[in-house]
């Protein structure tokens, strides 16, 4: 028996999922993370350090990361890669200045090899905000077509402030890692 | 999850147990108690190899058909236990039970594979062209047989000798499998990177049109945001109604004063020196960057605030204000006025002061001890309420 069975059996005991929410300071990741799990959003500080939810999420338990994107603290983001099933990259579609700075960090996240595995759903947040780009404007900025071609990735549109399009990326994310690990029962 | 793991747990109990309670569950049999007890006096006798028909009868019931059964089964033991002494001792092979015996055996077969390894070494060195394919098989047979003979050995051997001679037969592999890939390389099995079938040319021409594709990209333009850019020495207004705007920048201003009326969604700072922010509520975040010598009156939701130099801050903020690597900053609370501004402030959730623009967090400072870097704007230097 190699070792990725046993690694799969393990998990489809227990029906887990590991997830990395990253992305620039101010994109809104601790913002989705609290809707999701349907938490007042009205008054959430800058994450200073990292936040963990466990949530429920059709029979899957999902272990979201919530790992603080200011810039002093990205280089720690690499501390959390191991073992995670699925990556959310989160943009903030308004701030349209440093898009390429997103588009950096996106890019070295992606090299990284303990993240090769990873589904990755892109979020294109703030999407209630008039002027907010497109999920498909983000796409191009970012350049994901020229991603490599092994890699399960998906745009969606979404805003934190509303719920809109949340549901809709996670479903996406779940099912993907879902086919990926478990064997359909 | 975990009732599901207990379930299953349960059901192998039951099923491990299952012949007991059937047994235990018939009246004509020994309890269970008893059948263990005759079990446990049966183990040392028919270790010993010792006849011990004494204590087939001791505490039996008095069921004959128990009797005669445990009598069979005591002899089967018996005659098995007998026959593998037997077998032990068996005169033909004389490796058994003895170490140097053993070890004379092991030797002679070491010595016979590697005599005949460099045997082939030699055939396939003077003539390449030799089919030495059952040679190599047969040792590789022989190797095994001697791995085989250690194994059955093992049990009495000292242990110093089962290490040295499983390391003995690993050379010995090693050794064969270095002839092999010598005699036959190609034979052994390998991931191999297949030649590209595209032809050079059309290679060349994919990789050009992606990198043009790529220039393309990044070059790809975003229109720009509405806001107040490259300006100097001005007085810069703004009035914003309902919601018909969403994000705002402020870039690459010098000796500015900007006055923003009205809610808003967002608002971006950029490179801004000497100039006075005044702003009305902004419902969700601000950021601001590499400022220096600046005044603001802000409120938000969230506030950022990096690379910023010898400014104050007037703040109203839901949740903690942040600064990264900022230097001489001070914070105070939102001072300002203008004609609707506590509507405005109850639209966006921001109409009590919670208190928050004390609470700032420097992510460049982690220690209990007050950050160097920012400090509480002392009373008697904060400026009037501003009316804009």
């Amino acid at each position: 028996m190699g070792l990725l069975s046993i690694i799969r059996k393990i998990k489809r005991k227990e029906k887990e999922m590991r997830i990395l929410m990253v992305g620039l300071d101010n994109s809104g990741k601790t913002t989705i993370v609290l809707k999701i799990n349907g938490e007042d959003t009205s008054v959430i500080s800058p994450t200073l350090g990292f936040n963990i939810k466990t949530m429920t999420y059709d029979k899957y338990t999902l272990n979201i990361w919530d790992v603080g994107g200011q810039k002093t603290i990205r280089s720690y983001w690499r501390n959390y890669f191991e073992q995670t099933d699925g990556l959310v990259w989160v943009v903030d579609s308004s701030d349209l200045r440093r898009l390429d700075d997103c588009k950096f960090e996106l890019d070295n996240l992606l090299k990284e090899e303990r993240l090769s595995g990873a589904s990755l759903l892109v979020f294109a947040n703030k999407q209630d905000i008039q002027g907010a780009l497109s999920p498909e404007e983000i796409a191009k900025v970012l350049n994901l077509d020229a991603m490599d071609k092994s890699r399960h990735w998906r745009i969606v549109g979404c805003s934190a402030y509303t719920g809109e399009g949340l549901l809709e990326g996670f479903d996406w994310l779940v099912q993907d890692i879902a086919s990926r690990i478990y064997v359909l029962d | 999850m975990l009732n599901q793991r207990d379930q299953q747990v349960s059901i192998d109990i039951k099923q491990v147990s299952n012949p007991l309670h059937i047994s235990l569950s018939r009246t004509d049999r020994p309890p269970l108690w008893r059948l263990q007890h005759q079990l446990i006096k049966l183990l040392p006798t028919t270790m010993n190899d010792q006849q011990a028909p004494s204590a087939t009868t001791d505490g039996m019931s008095t069921d004959p058909t128990i009797q005669r059964k445990h009598a069979a089964m005591i002899e089967r033991l018996s005659n098995l236990h007998q026959s593998r002494v037997s077998n032990k001792t068996d005169p033909k092979d004389p490796s058994f039970e003895s170490t140097k015996s053993f070890l004379l055996l092991f030797t002679n077969s070491k010595q016979a594979i590697e005599s005949s390894l460099t045997q082939v070494q030699q055939i396939s060195d003077t003539d390449p062209t030799q089919d030495l394919k059952p040679e190599l098989e047969k040792m590789s047979l022989s190797i095994t047989e001697l791995e085989k003979l250690v194994a059955e050995n093992s049990y009495f051997l000292p242990p110093y000798e089962v290490r040295s001679s499983l390391k003995t037969i690993s050379d010995l592999k090693q050794t064969l499998d270095s002839v092999t890939s010598k005699v036959k390389p190609r034979k052994k099995f390998s991931f191999k990177n297949r030649p590209a079938k595209k032809p050079e040319p059309a290679n060349t021409i994919t990789i050009e049109a992606i990198e043009n594709e790529r220039e393309q990209q990044s070059s790809y333009k975003v229109k720009d945001s509405p806001g107040f850019r490259s300006k100097e020495n001005e007085i810069l207004t703004k009035e914003f109604k309902g919601s018909e705007i969403g994000e705002f920048v402020l870039s690459d201003l010098t000796n500015c004063e900007v006055r923003l009326r009205g809610c808003f969604r967002t608002l971006f700072i950029n490179r801004l020196k000497n100039c006075k922010i005044y702003t009305g509520p902004v419902l969700g975040s601000i950021l601001i960057e590499e400022v220096e010598g600046c005044l603001f009156v802000v409120a938000s939701h969230q506030i950022r605030i990096h690379d910023a130099k010898e400014s104050d801050f007037y703040l109203r903020c839901r949740s903690r204000p942040i600064i990264e690597r900022s230097s001489g900053v001070r914070f105070a609370p939102y001072r300002l006025c203008y004609d609707g501004i506590e509507s405005d402030l109850r639209e966006s959730n921001l109409d009590d002061d919670t208190g928050s623009w004390a609470n700032v967090d420097d992510f460049q400072w982690l220690r209990a001890v007050q950050s160097p870097n920012w400090s509480i704007l002392p009373e008697s230097q904060r400026i009037d309420t501003v009316n804009i």
